[in-house]
């Protein structure tokens, strides 16, 4: 089971001393540089593709119908007929619209969506870089998304497309602040950015999502995650039937498959940085640490689908209410309950805390009790 | 409570994904080519002409009726001419443009001669646009088993009437069997 | 000289010109929103910067802050002035020479004069940690975080008053 664990890390030493033997010492560095990055942007794009097949297997099977089963067996070779789909179809670029803005904004999007994959952390010594400032660069990173939203939107030209981009814009930036918010809770308590440290500091099974604090900071930031890639029922900005396409609406082909990359690779990012944060990251007791971390980080996704199959769409106004007066002041009690805990011992603390959670969220569903929709009474006639 | 509205709907969603795997009938969808639904009687699709018994016996008389009445015009008919120049009962040329016609039935309900019904087939695609959707008489004619088979009750029905016709116009024949010309009865004013 | 050091000084010179073309670029361009996307991309210059001399935190506080937040506040600004973004628009004025020497003169005499302080540098890089900062923060540093917050929450109070309807 050793072996099983390292196995990457084996097969990686393994090739840098096969490689050792032969080429020059810097020559060397190097390919023990690139094994990390050739390995993430293979998995990445590969993992992309199949989780579009699964969500439309998943969503098809809620919705009691198949999903796609024609192409190969089970429907396994769909992505790649909807890779060549994209690949063949017209380029429309609208003759108005900013060509450089246009043209960049598709690539410019994939870059933060594949660079945070750096600092997730796969398994045991299975990290692409151990920054000792992790989740701050991811956090950091995935807020430049936001400019790039905006550079496609203002460079179709297109007022539904730019309401739509200003849409997901606010969007975004509200639902950072309890994003980072809710994370500033594990760094109180591990006293550490890096993602490394933060998953060794919950050994075994003693996660941090078993805390008072913890579930109410891993709740806040999975919802902060879900509305940070544009997923439903947060998905105002970009669905169908919603001011055509949002943002992504002139885009054509490649363009549009770059947008839906990049949307895919962000869900599995986010979901891995939850795990990372609260979940244990790859601590577990039987299984080798690289498939723990494959379970926890696929069911918080198939979560993220499941919301997708259940829930309506969330308005404009609702949206912002919910992350300005409900989970920004409830991730600032998180943190105050977090510091409780830290200070009393058990099983005092687990009790305090809790209960400062508890007041905190009772009060402020009283405070927004007029947000709420009022149960609706069905009359037949 | 409050968050229970929530988990409730996803308990809903996670039934009906299970559902799906082991109760048969939840899944509503019929994979196409491999199962069918079952053929409904009165579905109407494209025209096809009739003949009893042997394809020279087809019904149709080359009355022009249908052709007039057919909205977008897809029909057209020649009358066959026998060799010293008489006009025959039978068309020469009876073609139905198939990427004109609208299905609507109207052919087969103006004909006087039950000689046109519309068909089922609705897999008839073909790969070129001019010449292999332009149906002529050959393709067209159809045996009245046929007919039978896929519309049953008005098959039943029509054959009906059709044999109450024929024997109506036997007993007349038989009523009336002298050739020698009688006067018309007197009308009265 | 050692390649990877050589690849690391062909990196960092690159990271420099980046910045400063993307700055040269927002100053030049004509069309407002290319110039508000080179300077996003000169701020991440920066930060670029700020990561080669191992200042990690600062390097991402300032993405955080700069890239993520004031560039939206500024692209804001472009998109909600109409008609900022035709071409009709002159973003130049007719003294552009002039102005130029003189910024030339300007960097000349700065450098020379910065190049003339004795700055007492470290001999070696090394990042700080972020509980380090932490605690000069709350530390030494104490006056000016607490200054900083109240100006942040006067801002903050200023765009609520400015933004309320007049009800």
């Amino acid at each position: 089971m050793e072996k099983l664990d390292q196995v990457f890390v084996h097969l990686k030493a393994a090739i840098v001393h096969l490689a050792g033997s032969f080429l020059p010492d810097w020559l060397v560095v190097i390919i023990s540089i690139l094994i990390p990055i050739v390995g993430i942007a293979m998995f990445g794009p590969v993992t992309m593709m199949y989780l579009t097949l699964i969500e439309r297997k998943l969503l098809a099977r809620i919705q009691n119908r198949l999903g796609p089963n024609r192409v190969g067996k089970f429907g396994l070779l769909q992505p790649l007929a909807d890779g060549v789909k994209m690949l063949t179809k017209e380029d429309v670029v609208p003759t108005n619209a900013d060509k450089i803005a246009h043209f960049l904004a598709p690539i410019l999007i994939v870059i933060p969506a594949l660079l945070v994959f750096a600092v997730i952390p796969f398994g045991r010594n299975m990290i692409a870089i151990d920054l000792n400032i992790g989740v701050l660069f991811f956090l950091a990173i995935s807020a430049t998304t936001t400019i790039f939203i905006f550079t496609a939107a203002w460079g179709s030209r297109n007022k539904f497309s730019l309401l739509g981009g200003m849409r997901s814009v606010a969007q975004m930036i509200s639902y950072e602040i309890p994003f980072v918010l809710s994370a500033v809770p594990v760094f109180l308590i591990t006293g550490t950015f890096s993602t490394a440290h933060i998953v060794e500091a919950q050994p075994g099974l003693h996660w941090f999502v078993w805390t008072p604090w913890g579930f109410v900071g891993f709740l806040i930031f999975f919802l902060c995650g879900v509305a940070e890639c544009n997923r439903t029922p947060f998905d105002l900005p970009e669905a169908e039937s919603e001011i055509i396409a949002g943002f992504h609406t002139e885009y054509s082909g490649m363009k549009f498959a770059l947008f839906y990359m990049a949307e895919f690779m962000n869900v599995f990012t986010v979901s891995g940085l939850v795990v990372t944060l609260y979940l244990g990251g790859w601590q577990g007791p039987f299984l080798p640490s690289w498939i723990w971390f494959l379970i926890k980080t696929y069911v918080l996704i198939l979560i993220m689908m499941w919301f997708r199959g259940t829930f309506p769409r969330v308005r404009i106004d609702q949206l912002m209410n919910f992350a300005w007066k409900f989970l920004l002041p409830l991730s600032l009690v998180n943190i105050l309950a977090t510091g409780v805990w830290y200070y009393l011992r058990a099983p005092l603390n687990f009790l305090i805390s809790g209960l400062i959670v508890v007041i905190g969220f009772s009060f402020l569903m009283f405070v927004n009790r007029h947000s709420l929709p009022k149960k609706r009474i069905y009359r037949y006639a | 409570m409050y968050g229970f509205g929530v988990l409730k709907g996803m308990a809903v969603t996670f039934k009906n994904f299970v559902q799906s795997y082991f109760v048969k009938d939840r899944m509503v969808t019929v994979q196409y080519p491999e199962e069918r639904l079952p053929e409904k009687e009165r579905f109407r699709n494209f025209p096809f002409l009739i003949y009893d018994g042997t394809p020279d016996n087809l019904r149709c008389v080359a009355c022009d009726i249908c052709a007039k009445e057919c909205p977008p015009k897809c029909i057209s008919i020649v009358r066959e001419f026998d060799a010293q120049g008489k006009p025959l009962k039978r068309p020469k040329i009876f073609d139905i443009d198939f990427t004109v016609c609208m299905n609507c039935g109207i052919c087969e309900e103006v004909c006087p001669f039950d000689a046109i019904y519309m068909d089922h087939e609705f897999e008839i695609a073909e790969f070129g646009r001019f010449n292999e959707l332009q149906y002529t008489k050959e393709r067209l004619l159809k045996p009245e088993e046929y007919f039978r088979k896929i519309r049953p009750t008005d098959a039943t029905r029509i054959a009906e009437e059709r044999r109450k016709k024929e024997e109506k116009k036997a007993a007349a024949a038989v009523a009336a069997p002298s050739t020698t010309i009688t006067p018309p009865p007197p009308q009265s004013k | 000289m050692d390649v990877l050091t050589l690849i690391a000084k062909f990196g960092i010179y690159f990271i420099f010109a980046f910045t400063l073309s993307a700055a040269l670029l927002s100053v030049t361009v004509q069309n407002i929103f290319h110039a508000a996307l080179g300077l996003a991309f000169a701020l991440m210059g920066v930060a670029g910067v700020f990561f080669v001399l191992h200042a990690d935190f600062l390097g991402a506080i300032q993405i955080l802050l700069y890239v993520g937040a004031i560039m939206i506040l500024l692209i804001f600004a472009v998109m909600l002035t109409s008609h900022i973004g035709d071409a009709s628009v002159h973003t130049s004025n007719r003294q552009v020479y002039p102005a130029m020497i003189l910024s030339l003169l300007l960097v000349y005499l700065l450098v020379r004069q910065i190049g003339k302080v004795t700055w007492q540098l470290k001999e070696t890089l090394t990042s700080i940690d972020a509980v380090e900062i932490g605690k000069q923060l709350m530390g030494p540093y104490v006056l000016p975080f607490e200054i900083i917050s109240v100006v942040l929450v006067v801002a903050l109070i200023g765009t609520i008053v400015i933004a309320r309807s007049d009800s």
